[in-house]
């Protein structure tokens, strides 16, 4: 009788960390999914009503954000990201004219169980809207940088070395600009 | 007993291996104070601003923090540091913000580990306050609220911080200007 107690604990243990185990795998098996990059652009088009522009399209039309993009994947402009890491989606005159709130709840929701909201900062009541996150890429570090204001927005993915993503660390703000910046403003060298 | 004993060791052992991260980790939250309850300002608020640093990305900012004059003593600042979280709210006209949300962020400070420092004045308008976690003699964690009639600001820093350097963290990590001053006088209670 009492040896049937001890088994049944046993068992009942057992099937306990089992379950936690399982429940550790699964979480680290969601946390290597995933191309987070395109639910956020869809997520943007979906709510916003809007369409982001492919670099191509960019490129071709003489506009100074594909090309500088464009150079910034082949490395001649990168200082920030690593080379060929850059995703970069790009949002131009069009109405981001919905209350942001809604907005800035679904993305926190889509992105929390595999990124790490880093700073998130509104202003203008919604008008300028920024949004950091990163997670960890093996010895390297994937941000994704979020900028929306009423007529634009850009959405970019980048690969940062644990040095820069200290920068980025040490003035989120700053550094979050710069790495918008370095994707898509035109760089005369 | 000895069978009780062997049958139970490896699920034990696998237990408490899978257990182990999630109570340091418990541990580590205490002075971690709840902000959430300040989400429903951003809609009202002209500027906001969210910060969440955790321990390891404080241990990677570190790294560029240089070993000379300002950047040596914030470095040395946050050496201990386990998470550095802040929620700060601007507003266009008064009373955007009500005494519930304020006493939301209180009424966690009233907590029996932790104290109001009185030797802290802004160099700004308006309300500061600055709170200290203690565990013994030990500082487990620091907590500034400050107010003004169209500003809300939380800054909650997890673990041991040299409070009379406060001020050497503003402008730094995220955490805004709050105009921090530290007078060297006696600490009073609540």
């Amino acid at each position: 009788m009492k040896t049937n107690r001890i088994t049944t604990l046993a068992l009942l243990l057992r099937t306990f960390c089992l379950s936690l185990l399982c429940l550790f795998v699964a979480t680290v098996l969601v946390q290597a999914k995933g191309d987070d990059f395109n639910s956020v652009v869809k997520l943007i088009e979906q709510f916003y009503g809007v369409k982001h522009q492919g670099i191509p399209f960019l490129a071709k039309a003489g506009m100074k954000v594909g090309t500088t993009a464009a150079r910034i994947k082949g490395g001649t402009a990168r200082r920030i990201a690593e080379a060929g890491s850059i995703k970069l989606a790009v949002f131009e005159d069009q109405a981001f004219d919905r209350e942001f709130s809604q907005f800035r709840t679904s993305l926190n929701t889509a992105l929390t169980a595999t990124w790490t909201p880093l700073i998130q900062t509104i202003a203008g009541g919604g008008e300028e809207q920024t949004y950091i996150f990163m997670r960890e890429a093996g010895d390297k570090f994937n941000v994704l940088v979020i900028t929306i204001d009423q007529h634009d927005a850009t959405v970019v993915q980048v690969n940062l070395s644990p040095k820069n993503l200290a920068l980025l660390i040490k003035d989120p703000e700053g550094t979050g600009k710069a790495i918008t910046e370095e994707a898509t403003i035109n760089d005369p060298e | 007993m000895n069978t009780l004993f062997q049958n139970l060791k490896l699920p034990l052992l696998v237990a408490v291996m899978l257990m182990t991260p999630v109570l340091v980790a418990a541990q580590a939250q205490d002075s971690r104070i709840q902000m959430s309850s300040l989400d429903h300002l951003t809609s009202k608020a002209t500027q906001t601003v969210d910060v969440n640093i955790d321990e390891r990305l404080i241990r990677l900012a570190s790294k560029v923090f240089s070993d000379h004059g300002d950047e040596k003593e914030v470095k040395d600042l946050i050496a201990g540091i386990k998470g550095i979280y802040v929620k700060s709210f601007e507003f266009e006209a008064d009373g955007q913000y009500t005494s519930a949300d304020v006493e939301s962020i209180r009424s966690q400070l009233r907590g029996p580990s932790w104290t109001r420092l009185m030797n802290f004045t802004s160099k700004k308008d308006g309300n500061l306050e600055v709170y200290l976690l203690l565990d013994g003699e030990k500082v487990g964690g620091l907590a500034v609220l400050s107010t003004d009639d169209r500003e809300f600001t939380v800054v909650n820093i997890v673990g041991p911080v040299d409070v009379e350097k406060l001020s050497k963290l503003e402008g730094q990590m995220g955490v805004p200007e709050l105009g921090i001053e530290f007078k060297k006088e006696k600490k009073n209670d609540k």
